[in-house]
């Protein structure tokens, strides 16, 4: 490889054709490699006044990082259990008191979290069913090819755009503000980002829908409505249903947070537990939000498989 | 002549046929087997709504009123501290960056880790699979609240809680893209005789990275959405600037920011939209 | 009695139907020939509404096809049933529902969106089945069925609208021989027995020849014969088919009888 500029270059202006196409090839070559440098030292030094910057404007300097860190483990140190082993299993006394070091113990509230963790899921529940039915409704005037006329298809478009793009937690803010505190105000923020979210997935499923059944339906005398439901939603339900379930996944853990505003829900207690003490029951309701989380999603998954299953047969 | 008409079906008609093609006339049974799920969800819907009390909605008219104009009604314009919401929405993205960049440089330890064809040491790989599989189980909010509890008010809190809970996600993701990989070129460079990490080096890193890269850009985006809403539990960036100008009552100045938000929201959705597309060309191109 | 008076539609500067004039009684079974692209389809489609013309008229009666809107339109497309060269059935819908479907516009509102039908309704949609002997699919999949079934159950659904008009779009281009005779049979008999106008597409004259009262041939998107079978000549069939003649004109292997010789190719799109 090394030598062929070489003789490239020693052949000069000799005129030889084959040389000459050597001698280009060479000269494009040492360009886009000399072009290609200078692309890697611009990202690169983009990269550093990036790296510069950001290190800068959120003063991740190393000497708080170093301070950070070693009170970062001395806090999972304070929220671990003190579990004894000789008591674990212990109930409560005669007295009605639990014993320190045992299960019982550190899951004193244990009945009331539970308590939250189903109005959790309730939220979710209703959310998604509440979201699902907006963006159903509206996924049809927002799939370019079904829209009954431009208008319709931008309004819905951009309300979609508008209830997705604003983050639930913010929304929950608002609606703590206006109508307090407590679950309805988390269902409400979740339920318009749900709408936001699956109407935008649900209007992509009608785009790919078939247009033959709709074009039937058209020529029999069938309403725009009919349309819709005749031709269309026989074809998508499967879709939409696998959607929705996915977004009721993603909607318990949103509810499991939520609370953080003051909008119901376990997120609520987790972050009292979090903010007004650093002791075991962090980790309490911590470990029941993940058990929670991942159990809901075992079953929706096996929902969802068991319909796509029974669809395909 | 038999010309088909409707009104041409006799009773008699209707009786007979339901006896020879019963199943077609559905009872109130078979409507009912149809209709479960919809009906299901609907009396659902109907208990909840009074279980969560929906009526309320109806009652705070008057504080939503008052809300919506603060809403909308800005005032003293001029004594907004645009300097801090602009400090803020810049700190925002620094978190992001700095935080996915932690990510994506911890992932490729982890992902390596828990990858079956790279880590033979099944204890290894399933002790990293299961942390992973608690970095992912806790949301990043939460995340964020444990790191201000832990390290203080501010941004660091917010990068920490984006590190750890992309380390989750992408280490997870690097992990399988690694175990996707094409075993030939692996095997030809362990046959020059390379060590454990020329090995990776050579063999792994150069078919893996373009998937890396799109994945930490991907995140990168979609951390920025959410770097804006950290903020709200007190780690660092323009969320934290929402919060206060909430409790402070200043609904003014937080339209405004939302604004802002949303603006900044929309801009990166676009951007990284465009970079897709661009880069998906250059793919077309080559 | 239908008229076309200087129907014209253009797509762009390419005008897919040109100043069609014509006057098809009732009752009469007219079959439209030509060769891909000229023109037949939006012919069928301009009748049926399902494109709205450029230029000119569709009278029925007294009332002007081509001006309808909202219900008039509607009622229009549910008297004027059309049948598809891919019939266009809602294949995860169960046949007799598909059937039904061309009751809707009947339907008050609440009850399509609820999909309730009456037991009349339903006596009725089996009826149309049994009559073209799909009954006992009733509770299956459109989509289950072969295509010569689905473009049975198309024409019951047609047959549930009560037409006076039945357009068929091609509808045997997508069929084996046996179910293109079987469908264009049933085509036939609804149009002797009910005494409904079927004006239908064929790509291939022998069925053209074989089961229409009238012809029209279409090139170009002009109308360039109009007549009884026995007065389309051999050199006129040329004509109006062009290129596509050998393949259209084989009367050695029609499309309708069951073939002795290899199925040849057909034109799907």
């Amino acid at each position: 490889m090394t030598d062929i500029p070489m003789m490239g270059g020693s052949a000069g202006a000799s005129g030889d054709a084959p040389r000459d196409a050597v001698s280009t090839f060479e000269r494009h070559r040492a360009e886009l490699r000399a072009s290609k440098r200078v692309w890697n030292i611009v990202a690169l030094g983009a990269f550093t006044i990036c790296l510069g910057l950001s290190i800068w404007i959120s003063q991740f300097y190393p000497d708080r990082l170093a301070n950070g860190i070693p009170r970062i483990f001395e806090y999972f140190g304070t929220i671990l259990p003190d579990l004894q082993w000789d008591v674990l299993f212990e109930g409560r006394t005669e007295e009605g008191r639990a014993v320190p070091g045992s299960l019982t113990f550190w899951y004193t509230d244990f009945w009331d979290y539970v308590e939250l963790l189903w109005e959790t899921i309730l939220m979710a529940i209703t959310a998604t069913l509440i979201g699902a039915a907006v963006a159903f409704v509206l996924s049809f005037p927002a799939a370019a090819n079904l829209a009954p006329n431009s208008w319709l298809y931008w309004l819905s478009r951009r309300f979609l755009e508008v209830c997705r793009g604003i983050p639930e937690i913010l929304l929950a803010l608002v609606f703590v503000f206006m109508i307090g505190i407590g679950p309805l105000a988390g269902i409400i923020a979740i339920a318009i980002h749900t709408a936001g979210a699956l109407g935008k997935l649900f209007a992509e499923v009608n785009e790919n829908a078939s247009s033959r059944p709709v074009e039937g339906i058209t020529a029999v005398g069938g309403t725009w409505a009919e349309k819709m439901i005749f031709g269309v939603v026989p074809q998508v339900a499967p879709n939409f249903f696998s959607y929705a379930m996915l977004r009721f996944e993603i909607n318990v853990r949103a509810s499991s947070i939520i609370g953080f505003v003051g909008a119901g829900g376990i997120g609520q207690e987790l972050n009292r537990v979090i903010s007004f003490y650093s002791d075991d029951r962090v980790l309490a309701v911590l470990i029941l939000v993940v058990l929670m989380v991942t159990i809901i999603d075992l079953i929706s998954e096996r929902i969802r498989l068991g319909y796509i299953g029974r669809e395909n047969f | 002549m038999s010309i088909a008409s409707i009104s041409a079906v006799t009773d008699e008609q209707v009786a007979a046929l339901r006896q020879s093609h019963g199943s077609v006339f559905p009872g109130a049974a078979g409507l009912l087997r149809r209709w479960w799920p919809l009906l299901a969800a609907v009396v659902y819907l109907a208990w909840s709504m009074w279980y969560f009390d929906f009526g309320r909605l109806l009652d705070s008219s008057e504080r939503v009123l008052a809300l919506l104009r603060n809403f909308v009604i800005w005032q003293d314009m001029g004594d907004w501290a645009y300097r801090q919401i602009y400090v803020g929405i810049a700190q925002t993205l620094a978190m992001a960056f700095l935080g996915t960049l932690l990510g994506t440089l911890g992932s490729l330890v982890l992902g390596f880790l828990a990858a079956k064809n790279v880590m033979p040491l099944a204890i290894v790989r399933q002790a990293v699979r299961r942390v992973l599989d608690i970095l992912r189980g806790i949301d990043q909010l939460v995340w964020g609240l444990v790191f201000v509890r832990a390290v203080g008010l501010g941004p660091l809190a917010g990068v920490l809680a984006i590190f750890v809970s992309d380390l989750g996600t992408l280490s997870k993701l690097y992990s399988e893209a690694i175990e996707n990989i094409d075993r030939k070129q692996v095997e030809g460079v362990r046959a020059t005789g390379a060590g454990p990490l020329g090995i990776i080096r050579y063999g792994y890193i150069p078919q893996v990275l373009p998937v890396f890269i799109s994945q930490s850009l991907y995140f990168l985006e979609s951390n920025t959405r959410s770097a804006t809403i950290l903020g709200i539990v007190g780690a660092g960036g323009i969320g934290m600037i929402i919060i206060e100008r909430f409790r402070a009552q200043l609904y003014d100045q937080v339209a405004f920011v939302v604004l802002n938000v949303l603006v900044l929201i929309f801009a990166i959705d676009w951007l990284s939209k465009r970079v897709r597309l661009w880069s998906i060309g250059e793919k077309h191109d080559a | 009695m239908l008229k076309l008076d200087k129907l014209t539609r253009r797509f762009g500067d390419n005008l897919a139907v040109n100043n069609a004039n014509l006057e098809i009684p009732d009752g009469q079974m007219v079959g439209i020939i030509g060769r891909s692209g000229a023109g037949k389809s939006t012919l069928l489609r301009l009748l049926n509404r399902l494109i709205d013309p450029s230029e000119g008229q569709i009278l029925f009666g007294d009332a002007d096809i081509a001006q309808l809107k909202g219900k008039e339109l509607r009622a229009w497309r549910s008297d004027c049933a059309m049948i598809f060269q891919q019939f266009n059935l809602v294949g995860r819908l169960d046949v007799i529902t598909n059937v039904l479907t061309g009751r809707l516009y009947e339907l008050p509102q609440w009850r399509s969106m609820a999909q309730i039908f009456t037991p009349r309704e339903r006596a009725f949609a089996i009826q149309a089945l049994d009559r073209l002997g799909m009954a006992h699919t009733a509770l299956q999949r459109a989509e289950t069925l072969s295509g010569g079934q689905q473009q049975r159950v198309a024409i019951a659904r047609a047959l549930a609208q009560e037409p006076k008009i039945l357009l068929a779009d091609e509808p045997i281009a997508s069929l084996d021989p046996m179910n293109a005779k079987i469908v264009m049979d049933a085509l036939r008999d609804i149009n002797k027995q009910d005494g409904i106008t079927v004006i239908c597409n064929l790509h291939t004259l022998d069925t053209a020849r074989q089961y229409c009262d009238r012809i029209i041939g279409m090139q170009d998107g002009r109308i360039v014969f109009d007549g009884t079978p026995d007065l389309l000549t051999t050199q006129m069939a040329r004509e109006i088919y062009g290129a596509e003649a050998d393949e259209a004109f084989n009367e050695a292997a029609t499309s309708t009888a069951i073939p002795t010789g290899p199925a040849r190719a057909r034109e799907l799109a």
